[in-house]
């Protein structure tokens, strides 16, 4: 066989590799890969979060090992401080103000995104798709769009790092395409191996604000009930318990429709409260008044699903 | 570049020239850089076709290459690196394998448009009552809309609102 012939050779068996190639994962499976490489693996990193129009650069870590999983920031501007979540708890240090708290948040697993582990059952309000592929620092990345299908949440883009599945950029847009807040890793490497560090603030020596632990009650008890729900949105969980001051109780629902989160707060009224539409951010809030009760529905979807919300709210007979 | 010399190029590879023509053809090599850059391109195909590597290819390895060439690290600024005759072989190898890999990919691929397909699209105009631009009012935070924050999500520890520290309490909460 000639030089030439055995050229074409080449290039036909070549060409024959790449279309017995495996096909590129779709949205969903990307999502699955992604959160489990954020439990397994061990990262760190710089990310830059963009909220209400304000930049904060952070270094942060994960740390996976034995079952065990850390999440750790670090300000590097003012107010300077250092948060760190083990399991269900958030532990944070002012360094300004020496003021520390703990944080108990079983309901939330990271501080870059959470994503459902059944996307599947998110198939009636989202849609989720592979759009492209972009470089985000230096390292190519699918980006996955979740986009709602209704105007009542909003639609978020996510950047995952096609070698490990870390997610890279989070953005969450608001429904004419604006983004309203994101995060963006200015370098990450993962690592074999990073140490999970034993937290206790009371070694500090500072002042740490105690957690009262209360347990998630039934939704029955609550002053409240939610008569008119979007579609998708489900309990995640009711308390009631002080929040300004010990003698005030506060009633407090949370519900998720998997991505987007609204709060419902009812409590008793005891100054003029500023009724209607405000809003911090992406975060949306309803405030009005039901006989003595002040309510207030926050949360980061559109104001017409807050307002919708917090019509639908009514006291319980 | 005449056929012939091609041949005789291809017959040198493969060790069937006599002594006499392997002289001659090795001085018009060396004197000619055309014929040179052709000596180099097919020792580089005759030395992949001949290896064992080649004949037991994985059937990931196109896949492999095109990971290591996305791996890259991107350099703006211009590398400059000393270039050396295996390099080069390498490099004509590789660019075999990458003509191969464009080539069969064009043929399987159709390009994703960066940009939501019409169902999404569709999806997001399909409007609800909107709510005034105007009824909505951006507003400093206060004590007690802040606490609901806090309580609300994460995101008040990521966020550098100054003004979240004085109001910063303590959500308490365990699942059973």
């Amino acid at each position: 066989m000639s030089v030439a012939k055995c050229f074409f050779v080449v290039v036909l068996l070549s060409a024959g590799q790449v279309l017995a190639e495996a096909p590129e994962p779709d949205a969903k499976q990307l999502l699955t890969k992604m959160n489990q490489a954020m439990a397994t693996l061990n990262y760190q990193g710089t990310v830059a979060f963009l909220k209400n129009d304000k930049l904060e650069p952070m270094k942060y870590s994960h740390a996976a090992a034995n079952g065990k999983q850390q999440e750790r920031l670090l300000s590097l501007n003012s107010p300077l401080r250092e948060i760190v979540r083990d399991a269900d708890k958030v532990s944070c240090l002012f360094k300004e103000t020496r003021q520390s708290i703990v944080d108990h948040r079983p309901f939330e697993h990271s501080f870059l995104v959470d994503v459902p582990g059944n996307l599947d059952d998110l198939d009636g309000i989202y849609q989720f798709e592979v759009i492209g592929s972009e470089d985000v620092a230096l390292l190519p990345s699918y980006v996955v769009a979740i986009v709602p299908k209704d105007k009542a949440r909003y639609s978020r883009k996510i950047w995952i790092e096609k070698q490990q599945f870390l997610p890279l950029k989070v953005v969450l847009y608001d429904n004419s395409g604006v983004p309203l807040e994101q995060l963006v890793f200015t370098e990450i490497a993962v690592k074999e191996a990073l140490p999970i560090v034993d937290v206790s603030l009371s070694d500090t020596g500072l002042p740490v604000q105690h957690i009262h632990q209360s347990s998630p009650q039934s939704s029955a008890q609550a002053t409240f009930k939610v008569t008119d729900l979007p579609k998708g949105f489900h309990e995640v969980f009711f308390i009631r318990k002080p929040m300004h001051n010990a003698e005030q109780p506060v009633d407090h629902l949370l519900l998720s429709d998997g991505f987007a989160t609204v709060s419902i707060y009812m409590e008793n009224q005891v100054a003029a409260v500023q009724s209607g539409l405000q809003s911090v951010g992406a975060v949306n809030s309803y405030s009005r008044t039901l006989n003595n009760y002040e309510l207030t529905v926050m949360g980061e979807v559109p104001a017409e699903t807050i307002k919708l919300i917090a019509e639908g709210v009514k006291l319980r007979d | 570049m005449p056929e012939e010399l091609k041949q005789k190029i291809s017959q040198f590879l493969d060790d069937e020239l006599d002594q006499a023509q392997t002289l001659g053809l090795l001085k018009k090599i060396q004197s000619e850089p055309e014929l040179q850059e052709q000596f180099k391109r097919y020792e580089a195909v005759s030395h992949a076709l001949k290896t064992e590597v080649f004949l037991l290819a994985k059937t990931d390895f196109s896949t492999r290459i095109r990971q290591q060439i996305q791996q890259e690290p991107t350099y703006l600024l211009p590398q400059r690196k000393i270039v050396s005759r295996g390099h080069i072989q390498l490099a004509v190898a590789a660019s075999i394998a990458v003509v191969a890999l464009l080539v069969g990919r064009d043929m399987m691929v159709t390009k994703k448009p960066a940009v939501p397909s019409p169902n999404l699209q569709l999806a997001q105009q399909q409007a609800t009552k909107p709510v005034a631009s105007a009824e909505v009012k951006q507003l400093p935070l206060n004590k007690r809309i802040n606490d609901y924050l806090q309580a609300h999500n994460n995101s008040v520890y990521t966020n550098g609102e100054a003004n979240f520290q004085p109001y910063a309490r303590v959500t308490a909460y365990s699942q059973k």
